[in-house]
């Protein structure tokens, strides 16, 4: 077995460097996996608490199984990519599957089509981050709220989260238009028409 | 658009560490006698002549270790734990 990684110089890695605490990790040396943890829990934990605000309840438990899944994957890491943005794509994946769970909808219930209301998505996508669509999405329910965070803060399309759910691309844009419907009534209820 | 920056909780990184050990001990962790940087606790246990009882984790037993996981500052100061070394990160 080599020797216990060591890092030269905490703040300019390299690739090199990168690929040296990986094999450490793999070659299950404790004091790489503290590395491991102290280099990159705060951007992980950065990047999924933005992308499920308002609702930071999972964020703990998704960090967690984001690096869970970096060490049972870490063996195929190339060192193409820095370190820091490999593991940031699985977590950019672990929200996708928070999603995915959190997007339970009986589709067949919706066979409606509500009118579009682009004043609300121009909202959504323009003061995305403001305190008040945060505070208007809490009130929605947990389904409407996720799918409109997929769709509009993660940048996803219908297409792709009718492939990532198994629904069709027309049954999501249904549910986005139930979705942003109900935004839209929260919003008004508590800011007037737009 | 910028996303704000956050500091993951001390105790999450604490939590993970220990997952991710418990993880790597399942086919015995890199003897201690071959790591660098060891804790008091640690460098009593690389004393012992057995690689066995150095390829474990003694962290599972330490109260640093506890502590870390359900506080945010626990009263951990001494070198080279990384338990000690989250909650200055």
């Amino acid at each position: 077995m080599g020797e216990s990684f060591r890092f030269s110089d905490d703040k300019e890695l390299t690739e090199q460097t990168d690929q040296d605490l990986a094999r450490a990790v793999l070659a299950r040396d404790r004091k790489a996996a503290a590395r491991f943890v102290e280099m990159f829990a705060d951007d992980v934990y950065s990047l999924i608490w933005n992308r499920l605000t308002p609702r930071v309840g999972a964020v703990d438990d998704l960090v967690q199984e984001t690096f869970l899944a970096a060490w049972s994957a870490l063996g195929r890491y190339t060192g193409e990519a820095p370190l820091r943005q490999w593991i940031l794509s699985i977590a950019r994946h672990k929200v996708h599957d928070h999603y995915r769970r959190a997007f339970q909808w009986n589709f067949d219930a919706v066979d409606d089509e509500p009118a579009e209301a682009e004043s609300i998505e121009t909202a959504l996508l323009e003061t995305e981050r403001s305190e008040r669509v945060l505070a208007t999405l809490e009130t929605l329910r947990p389904e409407y709220a996720a799918l409109l965070r997929w769709r509009y803060w993660d940048g996803q399309s219908a297409r792709e989260m009718a492939v990532a759910t198994g629904k069709t691309e027309k049954a999501i844009e249904r549910m986005l238009a139930r979705a942003r419907m109900e935004f839209r009534e929260k919003w008004e209820a508590a800011h007037g028409r737009t | 658009m910028d996303e704000p920056r956050r500091k993951a909780p001390a105790r999450l990184k604490s939590r993970i560490y220990s997952a991710l050990v418990e993880k790597q001990a399942e086919e015995g962790l890199l003897p201690l006698g071959q790591c660098q940087g060891l804790c008091v606790f640690e460098q009593a246990v690389a004393l012992l002549p057995s690689e066995d009882l150095q390829s474990r984790n003694p962290c599972r037993v330490c109260h640093a270790r506890v502590l870390a996981e359900n506080l945010e500052d626990p009263p951990i100061w001494w070198p080279n734990c990384p338990y000690s070394d989250f909650k200055k990160s």
